[in-house]
C-alpha cells in the first residue's frame, strides 16, 4: 500500500547517539542508499552553474586556460625563468588545484546553503557535501579538454601513455577533496568565517605548493630554511605529491611515484573517517543553528 | 505535570489495541543559546573564556504521547509552545535532547511547504527532487508525479522555475507532493491556512481522506474549528510541556480559556505598570517590555 522507499519507514530518534563505528556505518549505508539523490543534487548543481553566464559550461574549458596564460605571462615573461614547455607544466599543476578549490569553496557552503531543507526535511545531510563535491569531478573533467586540445595542438612530443594514469591520480585526489568538503562543510555551519579563512589559506597553500615551480625548487627552498619540521611539512604537503604525480605523467612522461601516491591514499581515507565522524557527531545540531 | 498517556487502559486514546505509529517517551529538546547562535571563530573564543553558565532553553520537556494509526491529533498552544519543534522532533529533523521518539511508518513532513526544493528548477523537476529528498523510489515517485501535478493544478507553470511561483503556488505544490506520497504519517503544521478558498477545500477533503485511510495525522493548527471538526484527539502544549490532552473540544476550551486568563493577565500588568508611573509618561522600552512579557 504504502510507497517503496530509500529511507528507512521506522525510526527511533533518541537523545543517545551510536559510538565511532555505528556512525560510520550509518553514513556509508544512508550515502549509498541516497545515490539517486545525490545524482539529482549534481545535475541540478551542474546545469545551474552554466546558467547565468553567456558562454556557460564553456568556461570550465577556458577558465583554466585564462589561468594558465596569466602564469606564463608572469613567470616566463616578467620573471624571465626559464623551463621548458611551460604552458604544459604549469597547467598539470591548475587542472588539479581548480578542481580542488571548486571542492572546498562548494563543499564549505553545501550545508549552509540549504538550511530552509534541513529545516523542512529529514535526510541524511552528508549527501550535500557529497554531492558538491562530485559535481566538482564534472569541472575536473572538462578541464581534460583544454589540457588534450593543447598537447595535440602545441605540444605533441609531450604526448605519452603515462597520460592514461591520471584518472589513477585523480582518485586518490577525489578521496581528498571529498574529506575536505565533508569536515570544512559542517564546520561552516557553526563558524560562518571559514569561507574567509579558507580563501587565504588556499592562496598560500598553492603557492607554498609546487606549482608554478618543480618540487626540487621547494626541495632547496625547506633546506635554506634549516628547520626540519617546515621542510617535512612542505614536502609532505598533499599537493606536493599530487602536484609532482600529475606533472610525471603529463609532463615527464614518467610514471608516479607509486609509493607517495598509497600513502596519501591512505592518509585521504583516514581524514574522511574523521571528517565524517565530526560531521555525524554535528549532525543533529544542523537544524537547530541552521 | 504532563498527562502521560501510555497507559492503555485510558479511553481517551481509541483502539489503543492498534500497534502505535507515534510513541514518544519523555521527550525534550535543549536548545543551548551559546552555539545554535550563528557565530564566528571569534564569537567563540570570547564565550570560552568568559565561562559563563550556558543559555539553556528547553523548547519542549517531558512530552509523552503515543498516535495509533486512523487517529488525527491536533497540537495547539500559544506561540512559542513548542508546537513545531514537536514536529521536527516527530518528523527526525531534530534529535531530542532526552527521551525517545519511535515511528512506525512512512512520514511525509514538508514542515514549510513554501519553501521548495531548489528555486531555479521548474516545478516538475522539484517534484522529482522531492521525492528523492523523502527516500522515494524514482519509479515509484514518476507514477505519482500526474497526480501530484493535477491536484497542484499550476497550468503551464509546472514547467516553470520556481522562483517565479507566488507563495500560494509554492504552498499548493506543496501540499500536493506531502500528501500524494501516500504516507503512513502525515505532519502538517499550518498548512491550511495557506491558499485560496478553493484550494483549501480541496486540501480539507484531502486531509479527511487520508485520516479516513487509517493514516495518521498529527496536525499544528491554530485553526480551533478545525481541530474540534476533524481531531479526534488534541494536545495543548504551553512553555514545551503538555498540559492537557483529551477529546477535542475540551482541550480547545481549556486552550480558550488559558489564552483569556493571559490576555487579561498581561493587560493587569501593563495597567498596574502604568499606574505605577503615576500616569505620567513611561519610557517607550518600559512599555514595551509589559507588553512583550
Amino acid at each position: 500500500m504504502s510507497a517503496t522507499a530509500e529511507a528507512p519507514a521506522r525510526y527511533r530518534a533518541a537523545a543517545v547517539r551510536p559510538g565511532p563505528v555505528g556512525l560510520l556505518r550509518e553514513a556509508a549505508s544512508e550515502t549509498f542508499a541516497r545515490r539517486r539523490l545525490i545524482g539529482y543534487l549534481v545535475q541540478a548543481d551542474v546545469r545551474k552553474k552554466g546558467a547565468d553566464t553567456l558562454l556557460g559550461n564553456l568556461w570550465w574549458v577556458i577558465d583554466p586556460l585564462l589561468q594558465m596564460a596569466v602564469y606564463v605571462v608572469l613567470v616566463s615573461v616578467i620573471f624571465q625563468r626559464k623551463q621548458e614547455d611551460y604552458p604544459i607544466f604549469i597547467f598539470a599543476a591548475i587542472l588539479p588545484w581548480k578542481w580542488f578549490q571548486t571542492s572546498v569553496y562548494d563543499g564549505i557552503t553545501s550545508v549552509t546553503g540549504a538550511g530552509g531543507l534541513i529545516r523542512q526535511v529529514q535526510f541524511p545531510k552528508l549527501v550535500l557535501p557529497v554531492a558538491s563535491s562530485f559535481a566538482a569531478v564534472v569541472n575536473f573533467a572538462f578541464g581534460l579538454i583544454p589540457l588534450t586540445a593543447l598537447m595535440v595542438l602545441l605540444f605533441p612530443h609531450r604526448l605519452s601513455w603515462t597520460l592514461l594514469l591520471i584518472p589513477l591520480i585523480a582518485v586518490v585526489q577525489f578521496f581528498f577533496n571529498v574529506a575536505m568538503a565533508i569536515g570544512l562543510g559542517a564546520l561552516n555551519v557553526f563558524f560562518r568565517d571559514i569561507g574567509n579563512v579558507a580563501r587565504h589559506a588556499m592562496r598560500l597553500w598553492f603557492y607554498l605548493s609546487p606549482g608554478l615551480y618543480a618540487i626540487t625548487e621547494l626541495q632547496a627552498a625547506g633546506e635554506r630554511l634549516r628547520v626540519p619540521l617546515i621542510q617535512h611539512i612542505l614536502l609532505w604537503n598533499p599537493f606536493a605529491i599530487l602536484f609532482t604525480a600529475y606533472r610525471s605523467v603529463i609532463y615527464d612522461r614518467t610514471t608516479p611515484d607509486w609509493g607517495a601516491l598509497a600513502a596519501l591514499l591512505v592518509a585521504s581515507l583516514i581524514l574522511l573517517m574523521l571528517a565524517t565522524l565530526l560531521f555525524k557527531r554535528a549532525e543533529p545540531a544542523f537544524a537547530k543553528v541552521l | 505535570m504532563a498527562v502521560a498517556n501510555i497507559d492503555p487502559d485510558v479511553p481517551s486514546v481509541p483502539s489503543s489495541n492498534l500497534p502505535a505509529a507515534i510513541q514518544t517517551n519523555g521527550i525534550g529538546v535543549k536548545y543551548s543559546l551559546r552555539f545554535t547562535k550563528k557565530t564566528t571563530i571569534q564569537r567563540s573564543f570570547v564565550n570560552l573564556f568568559k565561562h559563563e553558565p550556558a543559555d539553556e532553553f528547553w523548547a519542549l520537556r517531558d512530552v509523552t504521547f503515543k498516535l495509533v494509526h486512523g487517529e488525527s491529533l491536533g497540537v495547539i498552544g500559544p506561540n512559542g509552545a513548542g508546537k513545531s519543534t514537536l514536529l521536527q522532533v516527530l518528523a527526525g529533523i531534530i534529535a531530542p535532547s532526552e527521551g525517545t521518539a519511535e515511528v512506525n511508518g512512512l512520514i511525509s513532513s514538508l514542515l514549510t511547504l513554501g519553501a521548495g526544493f531548489d528555486q531555479d528548477l521548474t516545478g516538475r523537476e522539484n517534484i522529482r527532487l522531492a521525492g528523492a529528498f523523502l527516500g522515494l523510489q524514482g519509479s515509484d515517485m514518476a507514477r505519482r508525479t500526474p497526480g501530484i501535478i493535477e491536484f497542484a493544478d499550476l497550468g503551464p507553470f509546472i514547467d516553470a522555475p520556481l522562483r517565479t511561483y507566488s507563495s500560494g503556488m509554492r504552498a499548493r505544490l506543496g501540499f500536493s507532493i506531502a500528501t500524494s506520497v501516500d504516507p503512513d504519517i502525515l505532519l502538517l503544521d499550518e498548512v491550511l491556512a495557506t491558499g485560496d478558498e478553493t484550494f483549501r477545500a480541496k486540501s480539507k477533503a484531502r486531509v479527511v481522506e487520508l485520516v479516513r485511510q487509517a493514516k495518521g495525522v498529527v496536525f499544528v493548527t491554530h485553526d480551533m474549528n478545525w481541530v474540534t471538526e476533524f481531531c479526534n484527539r488534541a494536545i495543548l502544549l504551553q512553555k514545551g510541556r503538555i498540559v492537557a490532552e483529551g477529546d477535542p473540544a475540551e482541550v480547545v476550551e481549556i486552550h480558550k480559556e488559558n489564552s483569556r486568563r493571559a490576555k487579561a493577565e498581561r493587560e493587569a500588568a501593563l495597567a498596574a505598570a502604568l499606574a505605577a508611573s503615576g500616569g505620567g509618561i513611561l519610557p517607550p522600552d518600559a512599555v514595551g517590555s509589559k507588553l512583550l512579557r
